[in-house]
């Protein structure tokens, strides 16, 4: 594990749609004993909508060179924001002269290059580690998982943690926990529409709608994620997606903290699964 | 319809490998493998990565430019991760979505697509308080696709009202989330919010 400390970079999403995966998160750090503090007056990421590589550089700049001061790595829950955060820190990292531009619009984003942005899988994963992870279950979940990553875990290749078609860290953790992986593994890393929610809905729900019945014909009692746009696709507009399509999944959808942080014997209400919007009371009920 | 060859633009390649993520895009040999595996085309068949930059290659601006298959892009870099030429396939289209941003702004071509309103709308919020403020982006983005404040608040409700209420009922946004009974509601500003503002003078002044 890493010796440096932990800013923990929440991403837009924590403050409203995605609660429960800044909650449970945060309430699973803690249970790891894990010395994290929130990046300091964070900045939004730019996520998907900033097209502009030198808007995207610009804006995360300014986060690692807060967490760079504290002498902190970032760690955050959310996939784009990995990306932006991952690919802004390579690119400066190589790139003298462009680190040179992006300090001169403000000297608050005079980034050295000495942050590793993390995203909270790959933290858990490989930082704190399965066995000391192992020796702190107490709780089996046994829950048939359907394991979805999305986007930006295992590409682009640059930034990537992870099997570009087939990652396997989420299913690892899914495993450690008493779960069951579900056969899904066609599906793991296919878009769940998230940016075309707003501009193309008909495309963004046929998207959706395909990981939600292969989940559903897998046998899975849950979806587990770890994307907050993922999460507001394939949970909160769930009930809009069913209505439109005229089909019923009603296929809980929880983040991977939330699932952990059960294993580890955190109160579900501490883990903010009474927040997702479809009911998790079924998955709460396979804890032992 | 055939290609009329002195209406092509043979410098449009180097204007897209000038920008950030285009620099590779004459390394593509055509192989397809973006658009076989491109879960957008799976939902649209006509929707053809590989075209699009066949066309930019052959110089066929105005026609890469004005496609309105650009926008439905899911940005999910798929096509990026199995490409066996590395052309960075995602950041080139974003290239290209750039270009056309700057020809419809200089009212050059139309945008036959809301999504450059929503980036901008997303933007702004970004821009203004230094985090995303979902109802300021939805209460700019909505009036403007509809073409009036009226026809906006109701497509807004069309889309988010079954939203909104789920997001107030599960505490998410509204006073039943603890803390301020206005969380969510009102945007989350961060305290340097003079930074944001320079950051996006100096980029979009470029």
């Amino acid at each position: 594990m890493s010796e440096k400390k932990l800013a923990y970079y929440p991403g837009c999403p924590s403050e409203t749609t995605a609660k429960e995966q800044d909650i449970s998160t945060k309430a699973v750090f803690d249970k790891l004993g894990v010395d994290w503090a929130e990046l300091e007056d964070w900045n939004c990421c730019g996520a998907a909508e900033a097209e502009d590589p030198r808007l995207v550089y610009a804006l995360n700049a300014r986060n690692l060179a807060i967490a760079e001061k504290d002498n902190r790595d970032i760690v955050t829950p959310c996939s784009i924001c990995y990306y932006n955060l991952a690919r802004t820190d390579k690119a400066l990292r190589a790139d003298e002269k462009l680190r040179a531009e992006i300090k001169e619009i403000d000297a608050s984003l005079d980034y050295n290059g000495t942050v590793t942005p993390k995203h909270v899988i790959d933290f858990l994963v490989n930082d704190i580690g399965m066995d000391e992870l192992k020796s702190k279950i107490v709780k089996k979940v046994e829950v048939k998982v359907a394991p979805y990553y999305g986007c930006y875990i295992g590409r682009p290749p640059e930034t990537a943690f992870d099997d570009p078609d087939d990652p396997v860290s989420m299913d690892r953790l899914i495993e450690l926990i008493g779960g069951e992986n579900v056969q899904f593994s066609y599906m793991k890393t296919k878009c769940c529409g998230g940016p075309l929610m707003m501009t193309r809905a008909d495309i963004a729900f046929e998207m959706a709608r395909k990981i939600l019945e292969s989940a559903k014909n897998a046998g899975a009692d849950c979806i587990a994620l770890a994307c907050p746009l993922c999460g507001m696709m394939l949970d909160a507009k769930q009930p809009d997606i069913e209505k439109a399509l005229d089909i019923k999944f009603e296929m809980p959808i929880v983040y991977i903290t939330q699932l952990l942080g059960l294993a580890l014997g955190i109160e579900p209400n501490k883990l903010g699964l009474n927040k997702n919007v479809v009911d998790t009371k079924e998955i709460v009920g396979k804890v032992v | 319809m055939p290609i009329k060859t002195w209406e092509l633009d043979p410098n449009f390649r180097n204007e897209i490998m000038n920008e950030p993520g285009g620099e590779h895009l004459t390394a593509c040999f055509q192989c397809s493998t973006c658009t076989l595996g491109c879960p957008i085309t799976e939902i649209v068949p006509s929707y053809n990565p590989r075209k699009i930059i066949q066309m930019s290659l052959l110089g066929m601006r105005n026609e890469v430019l004005s496609n309105p298959d650009l926008w439905i892009c899911a940005i999910c870099q798929t096509c990026t991760a199995r490409c066996p030429q590395d052309v960075v396939v995602g950041d080139v289209l974003a290239v290209i979505r750039r270009i056309a941003e700057k020809e419809e702004e200089a009212g050059n071509i139309k945008i036959d697509s809301p999504r450059p309103l929503f980036e901008k709308a997303f933007l702004h919020t970004v821009e203004k308080y230094g985090r995303l403020y979902d109802i300021g982006l939805a209460m700019e983005y909505y009036p403007k696709r509809e073409g009036s404040f009226i026809k906006g608040q109701k497509a807004m409700m069309k889309d988010y009202m079954g939203f909104g209420m789920r997001m107030f009922f599960k505490g998410k946004m509204g006073p039943l989330g603890g803390g301020s009974p206005l969380k969510g509601m009102l945007p989350s500003k961060i305290k340097k919010k003079e930074v944001m503002k320079k950051i996006f003078e100096k980029v979009e002044g470029k």
